[in-house]
């Protein structure tokens, strides 16, 4: 069985006009055993900077850990908030140090830039290759179906709330093909001067 | 180790090329992963089973039935692999209508059973298939026979199988009663059933259900958003 499927989760963040959206399952397994439906993915990096975790579960928890403490460093000597796109830098650095004996995380990055507001999104791999794309990103183990709910939902400049109906959409339909996502789901939609955050009613099988 | 991967034929050729990065259902069997169970009463059985087969993690079918007729009133709920737990059971109801119509009346549910074993225990290594066969008939009544995975043969009260039970145990054993009716079997399964899909990641999608008595098969559905809810963190 491959390790980045032991635990089962997913993940995705989608660009909106003057905003961003993140969302996850909440499942947290041992291959098949389900054990709790509460298990956090998407951590708060920043006010409006926020990064999820697929992966092995000990991974999700040690880089996020490890990350805060290195973005705490930062902003203690910069004396403000980082930018997006260089967190993203941070993230891959980190991951490329562990080059031959990776963390088993693909993290999502989805925030506004602290200064332009400006939406961004991106993901890496395991060992830190960073992909910006205009409009959506997807990991985890349902990363296949979420490609195919996104590709057919997802538009250009869609409001928050448009953004918030699109994504919970794209990740409901995709675990819903997954034995090892779902059990829960939690929405982010970060917009300029405000973080909305949501738990769906999800099938919990 | 290369070389040696290019002389071997057809099918294993490709699986042993596409399965590089995981991509498990490209090449894996149809499991029905499953949690099934079934439950005697007075007047006959109640059988329930989830919907969901599986394809390594994909999930291939989320409306699966897996509540097979064997005959009029006889039922099998199928675990293992899709294609054996098929097969078996369509050689199965072949033979049982062949000796139904030989003898000029209803088969027995321990002939059916019977037969599960025969194929079950004589193809025990090349079969992955958990089955539960229930039903009615005129002799004995509602009966419950369950037949795992090495091919033996036993009748009880109610069974569970498949992935899925392994997480219910305690509670079935704590929740079942003797001399329960028809709606409290039918309420006892559906609840056991949520449970075990609930925790079981193969486990999922509906709750099928079909009480069989005398006089006929009815068959409920209970969707997922109609499915009882327990703890959830």
């Amino acid at each position: 069985m491959s390790i980045m499927s032991y635990n089962g989760s997913a993940i995705v963040a989608m660009k909106g006009k003057d905003c961003v959206a993140i969302a996850a399952d909440r499942r947290f397994g041992i291959q098949a055993q389900t054990v709790s439906m509460d298990f956090q993915k998407i951590f708060e990096m920043a006010p409006q900077l926020f990064l999820g975790l697929p992966g092995l579960g000990t991974d999700v928890q040690t880089v996020s850990n490890r990350l805060k403490f290195r973005l705490n460093l930062y902003t203690l000597r910069e004396n403000r908030q980082i930018k997006p796109k260089t967190f993203m830098s941070m993230v891959s650095n980190l991951l490329y140090e562990r080059r031959f004996g990776p963390y088993f995380v693909e993290p999502i990055i989805a925030g506004l830039d602290p200064t332009t507001s400006e939406p961004f999104v991106c993901s890496l791999d395991l060992i830190g290759c960073p992909m910006e794309p205009e409009d959506f990103v997807v990991a985890g183990t349902s990363s296949e179906q979420l490609y195919g709910m996104c590709e057919s939902l997802w538009q250009p400049n869609m409001e928050p709330d448009e953004l918030f109906e699109c994504i919970s959409q794209s990740l409901l339909n995709a675990v819903d093909r997954d034995a090892l996502a779902g059990w829960g789901a939690v929405v982010h939609i970060i917009e300029k001067d405000k973080v909305t955050t949501r738990t769906l009613k999800a099938r919990m099988d | 180790m290369a070389a040696g991967m290019m002389y071997q034929s057809g099918p294993s050729r490709f699986q042993s090329t596409a399965n590089m990065g995981g991509d498990d259902w490209l090449t894996a069997e149809h499991m029905t992963g499953t949690s099934i169970m079934a439950v005697e009463f007075a007047d006959g059985v109640v059988i329930g089973a989830d919907s969901r087969t599986t394809t390594g993690a994909y999930i291939a079918n989320r409306v699966t039935d897996k509540l097979t007729p064997i005959h009029d009133r006889i039922f099998c709920c199928r675990s293992g692999s899709a294609a054996a737990t098929q097969a078996v059971a369509d050689v199965v109801a072949y033979h049982l209508n062949f000796h139904s119509i030989e003898m000029g009346e209803p088969p027995l549910v321990q002939t059916a059973a019977n037969l599960f074993k025969e194929i079950c225990y004589n193809n025990r290594d090349d079969l992955t298939a958990g089955i539960i066969c229930a039903g009615w008939d005129e002799r004995e009544g509602g009966q419950v026979y369950t037949i795992p995975l090495g091919g033996m043969l036993v009748r009880q009260p109610f069974s569970i199988g498949g992935s899925g039970s392994t997480y219910i145990y305690g509670y079935v054993d704590a929740a079942f009663k003797k001399g329960m009716t028809k709606e409290e079997c039918l309420k006892f399964t559906a609840h056991s059933l949520a449970l075990a899909m609930n925790r079981d990641g193969s486990s999922g999608g509906v709750v099928r259900l079909a009480a069989i008595t005398k006089d006929s098969v009815e068959r409920h559905v209970i969707l997922g958003n109609e499915l009882p809810r327990f703890y959830e963190g």
